[in-house]
């Protein structure tokens, strides 16, 4: 018991030290997992490589300028679809949020179209835009756009009225009232709404790109299965996970932190 | 500095759980010089906040006229600061900041405003506090830059809602302290709803008594000041403006 004590401990400490070790640390046994299953020869290798052999396809498509390319194209997809996802929900959610009438008419619609999966509009975007960045852009887009006019939404509501009628009460004009208090009082909401949009948008660009794209992360891996590579197969659900972890732990969450904890709006 | 008038002043309002009309504010008229501390008291229900609503502007009256030098208001408006029981401090400025938005809404510049504010956080000792956010001060500091900041828009009137009713006991009679000493200093006009009695008292020249959405009566309050607890829990003439107006709100 005390050993084990022991080991707690110094792992407390240690990732106290390096935070970015407790993210490491926990892949340890799952690797070693991996490792084993692969080493164990229960699958032919083609079929079930191991973490060595991924390791090597990484630096090989490294080398060869695929990996950076196609990671490059994917990323710049996402951004523009978040971009004009925000540009777009944002608006929207504290039109919806500030009128009574604006969310009776556009609330049930919201609804409506939110049930239609994003990967649901493929057939038809694909027979109006054809295989393009037109069509994986509008899907993006659409998968960006609900949870951030979703959680502009509540934010906007969220907000005490008492600060809206302190503000107009100090001489602010409505739409001061807006940019004053109405948009930093739903700031972390529609943080939190990008970071859930970026998730589901992250996703539905594979998918897309599988089934349309000529380049980016999710056409290597279904270009691979033409070509029986799984190796290159498993490195793409790496990186995408890899990926994730990067842009929601080092730069989403401590964005949501910075806004709502220092204001006290959120308790941690 | 201008007069304040309520004139007649009603309010009914469609209760949509009840399925009818609720009369919360029936006939109130009122007048509040300039520079005066007026203190309105009254039960739960009688329609205080209500009038004080009104006043600010937040929601419209349904008969009768509020008038600021003979001119009607509606809508909220500057020339009304509120102090809210919430405090209704931004979260996301500072203290500094929070002191000079009203400035701020006037197109006042920046160092100028800052010199506002930082005049008035002097006023309440809350000159180390300025760089601060709402959620890192303690209640009592949190209304205190409540007062100030609708204080540094120089309101014609200022409309107190229960400022002090959620900070704690020891707080509230320092907070009260305070406000005599800076209506001493700067003579604003202030209405302040409570339902302390003892509280109404020690701060006001009249107390307002509502019932029922009317005015009961008024009391003179002509102790002298400066006030403080201290004295004033001895003080025979206190006692007894106390117990007659608390006497009126029990009856209510």
């Amino acid at each position: 018991m005390n050993v084990l004590l022991q080991i707690w401990a110094g792992y407390a400490r240690l990732t106290r030290r390096w935070p970015g070790i407790a993210a490491i640390i926990p892949f340890i046994p799952v690797l070693a997992l991996w490792t084993a299953v692969s080493e164990a020869g229960l699958f032919p290798r083609a079929f079930f490589p191991g973490p060595a052999d991924v390791i090597r396809a990484f630096f090989t498509l490294t080398y060869k300028g695929i990996l950076p390319d196609y990671l490059q194209d994917s990323l710049i997809r996402l951004a523009t679809g978040a971009a004009v996802g925000m540009a777009l929900g944002i608006p929207l959610g504290i039109l919806i949020g500030t009128s009574r009438w604006a969310h009776r008419i556009c609330w049930p619609v919201l609804l409506f179209f939110q049930a239609i999966g994003d990967i649901a509009w493929l057939p038809i975007l694909l027979i109006w835009f054809g295989f393009g960045l037109t069509t994986m852009t509008f899907v993006i887009v659409y998968t960006v756009l609900f949870p951030v006019v979703l959680n502009t939404v509540l934010g906007v509501e969220s907000v005490p009225r008492d600060l809206s009628r302190a503000a107009l009460s100090l001489g602010a004009s409505r739409a001061r009232v807006l940019w004053e208090v109405t948009l930093p009082g739903a700031l972390p909401n529609i943080i939190t709404g990008l970071r859930n949009g970026l998730g589901y948008g992250w996703r539905a660009l594979i998918a897309v790109e599988m089934i349309v794209g000529t380049s980016g992360i999710g056409f290597m891996m279904f270009d691979a299965r033409r070509a029986g590579s799984t190796v290159e197969i498993i490195l793409g659900m790496i990186i995408l996970g890899l990926l994730w972890y990067i842009v929601d732990a080092w730069i989403l969450a401590p964005l949501e932190r910075a806004t709502g904890q220092r204001w006290g709006l959120v308790t941690s | 500095m201008k007069t304040l008038s309520l004139r007649n002043l009603g309010k009914t309002y469609f209760d949509p759980y009840a399925g009818a009309h609720v009369t919360a504010v029936h006939d109130v008229s009122l007048d509040v010089e300039p520079g005066e501390f007026i203190s309105v008291v009254g039960p739960s229900g009688c329609g205080k906040t209500t009038i004080l609503n009104m006043i600010a502007g937040f929601i419209p009256y349904s008969k009768g006229d509020i008038l600021l030098d003979g001119k009607p208001v509606h809508g909220p408006g500057p020339e009304r600061g509120v102090v809210f029981q919430s405090f209704a401090l931004f979260p996301w400025k500072t203290v500094l900041d929070n002191v000079g938005f009203g400035p701020k809404m006037r197109g006042v510049p920046k160092a100028e405003r800052d010199r506002i504010a930082h005049e008035y956080l002097a006023l309440a000792g809350l000159s180390h506090a300025a760089h601060r956010y709402p959620n890192e001060l303690s209640g009592g500091m949190q209304q205190r830059v409540g007062v100030v900041r609708a204080l540094a828009n120089n309101p014609d009137v200022l409309l107190m809602d229960e400022p002090f009713a959620s900070v704690d006991a020891q707080t509230r009679m320092t907070l009260q302290e305070e406000l005599t000493r800076i209506w001493q200093e700067r003579k604003p006009t202030v209405i302040f709803i409570t339902h302390d009695v003892p509280e109404a008292v020690f701060l006001a020249n009249r107390v307002v008594v509502l019932s029922k959405g009317r005015v009961l009566d008024q009391v003179a309050i002509d102790l002298p000041r400066p006030r403080v607890w201290d004295d004033l829990v001895r003080d025979d003439q206190f006692k007894q403006l106390s117990a007659r107006v608390l006497q009126m709100v029990r009856a209510a």
